[in-house]
């Protein structure tokens, strides 16, 4: 029992991230059909911007701000880069080619990751980043928490697990009840027709490169926290990403929320129960098993044609 | 939206099929080694070939630091001129990079000798086209047993290493543990490329046979979170054998055991012996040589290379780099010798390389090549627990 509930805990952690991912996703394919494969190195430079954040207030040893403080602001500081990041990849590299063939922003997007995945490794080397989060607080955010059974949930990972899940209602509400809200969901169900209807379908799209971009840069911090990050995370974490805003159902904001725990979980469960080898396998046969027998995924609804 | 991803899809799989397209070696351009004479007075050029990017980026740029301060300081004693060269293998990629560069330096007449490949995987993928163009490849950190020893050779005659291999590395830990440690359970992760299985095998193979139980688990390179492996690592576990090439790693994974509350010591190889990124207090770590500063022929050697290299500490895979390219420049100037201030074939370089010696060794005592293998004699492998301020105390 105490081994299934740890691997539950470690699946939510690690779900919570790739949620906070396949949202981004979700955005913007829902708005622009557009699959953002720069999307995983954006989550990587909210990991290194949320380092070098970390480094300015002093590092892990010993932080200039209180540590609730530390982590707001690194994340914050992620958030932001990463928001005016996204704001620069639509603007530079898919808004020239809206109107083109689908495939030209498709390779735009191949060539964004190498360009991020690659600028990143020149400027600051090719070596892992730690954020020594063990050294924070003197170990209080792993060694505080609370126990079920004999398994430990330590103050990290419930704070990794809670700031996701109100960073995805926040959105959740913002789509749902705002009128910039309405305004993407009118530019997702009919570009042409919310143009028509006098909204500014440039701003919607910025803003949805905004909030995919900002959930991105909070997820790097939240992985990061836990393990070094380098480089060359980004497209590994943006394919995981996307295998689960398709298993939710792309587009579907609930849908990558669901997506993302459940690959988390089932990743966690496949290491610990069958064995390690197979757990990114699993991850690409699940992609495959979805594409195959349900498309639209779990909370997608399916292409429906006007024949 | 199908039609969306599976385009993506077939981007990427066609992207993935024209890398490694580019990645396969040419039998023709293998062969090709047609030699053309050299003069001595000529800028001659080694070639190191390691990881400078990619998560092992943090080995080949040690490597290079020493590298360069060999070639700038030994080159003219041995009154060669050299130009070093590098060429960047990200362990991520596979033996491919490795493979390509192989190429390019068989072609390249003026390339005397290869410092490298570094990893051994990437020794075992090229191998066989430095030997048929009789380049010498002498690797400072490719320790896989099975590239000079062993029914099925991996490597070349061409081949040589300056450290010992994991035959001796292996057991040296495992036998710190069963005689040490007095372990009875030890856990064995490894990350399914070459180093890490190799060492693994060797330690494992050992300790079960004096009786320890041990359970083996397997993990990708690109792992960072090691939170499952951790669960499964059994309560009653004394060591988890870590064998990373990552130092970072084994950091994460010895905190992530103390997170999940179990009793375990990390206890990784040469891969993870780097007092700046692991230091995780209680555990151990495997080297090819004592600290060098403990040797007093290497003061002037040391405060030489912190000159030029103020920024950087003494990582345990540089000063091999230095031996390396020393046995390189040493067995050049004998071929040199041989040829009458040429060479006329880099044969000769191979034929010389493996009657160097050398007095006060950077990384301890003299130095020569078995007479069996191409292996170093009397190499060992030391131990070192980490201590509460994260220094590393020999320990055996």
């Amino acid at each position: 029992m105490d081994t299934f509930i740890q691997l539950t805990l470690n699946g939510l952690t690690l779900g919570s991230v790739y949620a906070l991912i396949a949202l981004g996703y979700s955005l913007v394919y829902g708005i622009l059909k557009l699959l953002n494969f720069a999307h995983g190195d954006v989550f990587m430079v909210g990991s290194y911007v949320g380092y070098g954040a970390l480094q300015a207030l002093g590092g892990s040893a010993n932080p200039k701000v209180p540590l609730w403080l530390l982590l707001v602001l690194i994340t914050l500081a992620a958030m932001v880069a990463c928001a005016l990041l996204g704001v620069a990849i639509e603007r530079f590299a898919y808004r020239p080619l809206r109107n083109a063939p689908r495939i030209a922003p498709l390779i735009s997007a191949l060539g964004v990751s190498f360009f991020l995945a690659y600028s990143v490794q020149l400027m600051f080397g090719a070596q892992q980043r730690d954020y020594d989060a063990f050294s924070l607080g003197e170990g209080t955010l792993f060694f505080s928490g609370f126990d079920i059974g004999n398994v430990r949930i330590p103050l990290l990972r419930i704070i990794i697990i809670v700031s996701a899940f109100v960073l995805m209602v926040a959105l959740w509400l913002l789509v749902t009840k705002t009128r910039i809200g309405k305004a993407m969901r009118a530019t997702s169900y009919d570009r042409e027709a919310a143009a028509m209807m006098g909204i500014n379908i440039d701003r919607v799209i910025v803003f949805a490169f905004v909030l995919g971009s900002a959930l991105a840069g909070a997820a790097g911090v939240m992985f990061a926290l836990r393990a070094p990050t380098a480089a060359t995370i980004g497209f590994i974490a943006g394919l995981k990403g996307f295998t689960a805003a398709v298993i939710g159902g792309i587009g579907s904001i609930p849908g990558a929320m669901a997506g993302g725990l459940i690959l988390g979980l089932a990743e966690a469960f496949t290491q610990g129960y069958i064995s390690t080898r197979w757990s990114d396998l699993l991850v690409f046969v699940l992609l495959i098993t979805f594409m195959l027998f349900r498309p639209q995924g779990l909370f997608g609804k399916p292409d429906i044609k006007k024949v | 939206m199908k039609r969306a991803i599976v385009l993506a899809l077939g981007t990427l799989g066609a992207m993935l099929m024209a890398s490694t397209a580019v990645a396969q070696p040419t039998a023709v351009a293998a062969t090709g080694t047609q030699q053309a004479v050299v003069s001595c007075k000529s800028t001659l050029k080694i070639a190191l070939v390691t990881p400078l990017t990619g998560g092992a980026g943090f080995l080949g740029n040690a490597q290079l630091s020493w590298a360069k301060y060999a070639v700038k300081t030994l080159a003219p004693k041995y009154k060669l001129k050299v130009r070093l060269i590098t060429g960047d293998t990200p362990v991520e990629q596979g033996p491919a990079p490795a493979q390509a560069l192989a190429q390019k330096y068989v072609a390249d007449k003026t390339v005397m000798a290869v410092i490298g490949p570094a990893t051994s995987g990437a020794v075992a993928a090229t191998s066989q086209t430095y030997f048929k163009a009789g380049l010498a490849h002498i690797s400072p950190s490719a320790t896989r047993t099975s590239l000079t020893q062993g029914a099925v050779k991996e490597a070349t005659p061409a081949f040589f290493r300056v450290v010992g291999g994991d035959y001796i590395q292996g057991p040296s830990d495992a036998k710190f543990m069963v005689e040490k440690l007095k372990v009875t359970k030890v856990a064995i992760i490894d990350f399914q490329e070459p180093y890490s299985v190799g060492l693994a095998d060797a330690a494992q193979s050992y300790l079960k046979a004096k009786g320890v139980s041990v359970t083996r688990e397997s993990t990708s390179v690109k792992t960072t979170d090691f939170s499952s492996l951790v669960t499964k690592v059994p309560n009653d576990a004394q060591i988890v054998f870590f064998p990373t090439q990552q130092p970072e790693d084994a950091q994460t994974f010895g905190q992530q055991l103390l997170e999940q509350g179990k009793r375990a010591k990390v206890f990784g190889g040469d891969g993870s012996n780097s007092p700046d990124k692991f230091k995780l207090a209680g555990s151990y770590v495997s080297n090819f040589a004592p600290d060098i500063s403990g040797f007093a022929y290497n003061k002037a050697l040391i405060a030489g290379w912190k000159k030029a290299n103020p920024k950087s500490g003494l990582e345990s895979f540089g000063p091999p780099t230095y031996g390396a390219v020393q046995v390189a420049l040493n067995a050049m100037s004998k071929a040199c010798a041989k040829g009458k201030g040429t060479i006329k074939d880099r044969r000769d370089v191979v034929r010389s390389v493996k009657s160097i010696r050398v007095k006060n060794w950077i990384l301890g005592g003299d130095f020569r090549f078995s007479t069996r293998t191409n292996d170093p004699l009397n190499a060992r492998f030391y131990i070192f627990q980490i201590q509460s301020n994260g220094s590393y105390k020999l320990v055996g």
